[in-house]
């Protein structure tokens, strides 16, 4: 996979993880009942549960200013900084999905799809993005490089490492 | 021979030209590998300290959010006084009747549909009731009455034995000191932690209560009747979990109550009491 596709596949990621984390946000503050538990209880009773919370903030909040984040960090540089940045932001979701999945298993004994759904895509945007990091594939530069277009140039990801 | 001399010179310093060009080619390749080798080692390490970061913030935050879950069930004489004084204070003086708390004549009813093992339950009843009470239930405006919805209890056998023995209690207009104290004490979620000598110890910390009498009317279908039919209430209603809420005029229609963001918050109840009271 070119460092441009992986980009964009991390961008597409994202964006998707912030539309539903959005989501999560709106049921949580709206009081209304999340999608997944027209199938049953579990998911409300995972998303009204002491753990929505963390420090009185919605965990489904804290989800969607990290999208938010990794975001920023996916579209503002394609450089060594800007990969490390969404790598670290990326293990950091991927930590705090892991926290919320124990809490499901292990303590309220209810799995809730819609926080499954959130788990999966930080899962796997953790994955590429630590594989994009290490790879250090050329950085693709030029004004259209947010949009994976290629760039004017291309700078060996040695000489960025030295510079 | 002079020809052959030059043709062997020539080949020699290609040869020397090519061993330099070869040696120039390996040596950068060399460094290219170590700058490529120290890049990797350097991008491990940071993404070493990452992890770490990560890693120790996971730790933080299970141990600071484990005492959410931790058991209310009081260890020493002191905290149950403590906990019989709380609830006395709260409801002690207000009238009782069965599963309902409030005076009779009040004109506003709300329906409180819960799980016993319920903790978010448990947060409405320690930290909503305390000031919905006070400002409704003890002026005479509002009248509780406490129905049963399994939810939190994996085992219906004993989601039945915990709601009835809160019933039983009813009997000697005791069921809300019952309901009040069992929630104060809830154990960890699904720790198997209600069995019959937790249900008795709620039961003595109860003032007043006749404990023989109150072990004879667990055994009343009545009570186990009144189990099943809120549950049949609570599905009717499409009630997805506890706690749940029902509001009206007394005697009159009932509408379902929702709460917005926490029911540890009282607000939606004022509101809507306010509201009824106007109407």
């Amino acid at each position: 996979m070119s460092a441009r596709t992986l980009r964009i596949v991390l961008i597409v990621l994202t964006t998707l993880g912030l539309a539903w984390a959005s989501y999560l946000t709106y049921v949580h503050y709206s009081g209304e009942a999340p999608l997944c538990s027209l199938k049953g209880d579990p998911c409300e009773a995972v998303q009204t549960s002491v753990y929505s919370n963390l420090a009185g903030v919605p965990v489904a909040l804290i989800g969607a200013i990290g999208y938010l984040l990794i975001l920023g960090s996916l579209l503002v540089s394609d450089g060594e900084t800007g990969r490390f940045a969404t790598a670290a932001l990326t293990l950091g979701g991927f930590g705090f999905s892991v926290y919320l999945t124990y809490r499901e298993v292990f303590t309220l004994h209810k799995i809730c799809e819609d926080c499954v759904a959130s788990a999966v895509i930080m899962t796997i945007l953790a994955c590429l993005s630590v594989w994009r990091f290490l790879r250090g594939d050329p950085m693709v530069t030029g004004a259209g490089a947010a949009l994976g277009e290629q760039g004017g140039g291309v700078e060996s990801a040695a000489t960025i490492g030295s510079a | 021979m002079l020809c052959v001399s030059s043709i062997e010179g020539d080949e020699g310093d290609l040869t020397r030209k090519q061993r330099r060009e070869q040696a120039r080619a390996e040596r950068k390749a060399m460094e290219e590998a170590a700058v490529a080798s120290a890049m990797r080692r350097t991008r491990l390490a940071q993404l070493g300290i990452a992890v770490g970061i990560v890693v120790v913030a996971i730790v933080v935050v299970l141990i600071a959010t484990s005492g959410k879950s931790k058991s209310g069930i009081p260890k020493t004489a002191h905290e149950k006084n403590a906990t019989v004084a709380e609830i006395s204070s709260l409801i002690g003086g207000i009238p009782q009747s069965g599963n309902t708390l409030g005076s009779p004549t009040a004109p506003v009813t709300l329906e409180y549909f819960g799980d016993l093992e319920c903790p978010i339950c448990r947060e409405f009843t320690l930290h909503a009731l305390p000031s919905i009470i006070p400002q409704w239930v003890r002026s005479g405006k509002l009248r509780i009455e406490y129905h049963s919805m399994e939810t939190a209890t994996r085992e219906p056998e004993v989601f039945k034995t915990q709601q009835v023995a809160a019933l039983a209690a009813g009997k000697q207009n005791k069921a809300w000191n019952f309901i009040e104290t069992f929630y104060h004490e809830q154990g960890e979620e699904d720790s198997g932690y209600v069995t019959e000598k937790y249900i008795q110890g709620i039961a003595s910390q109860v003032p007043g209560l006749n404990l023989s009498e109150w072990s004879s009317d667990r055994n009343s279908s009545e009570y186990a009747n009144d189990v099943t039919t809120d549950g049949q209430t609570a599905n009717n209603e499409g009630f997805t979990g506890t706690p749940s809420f029902l509001i009206g005029h007394s005697g009159g229609a009932m509408s379902k109550l929702n709460y917005t963001s926490s029911p540890a918050e009282p607000a939606f109840v004022n509101e809507a009491v306010e509201k009824l009271l106007k109407s």
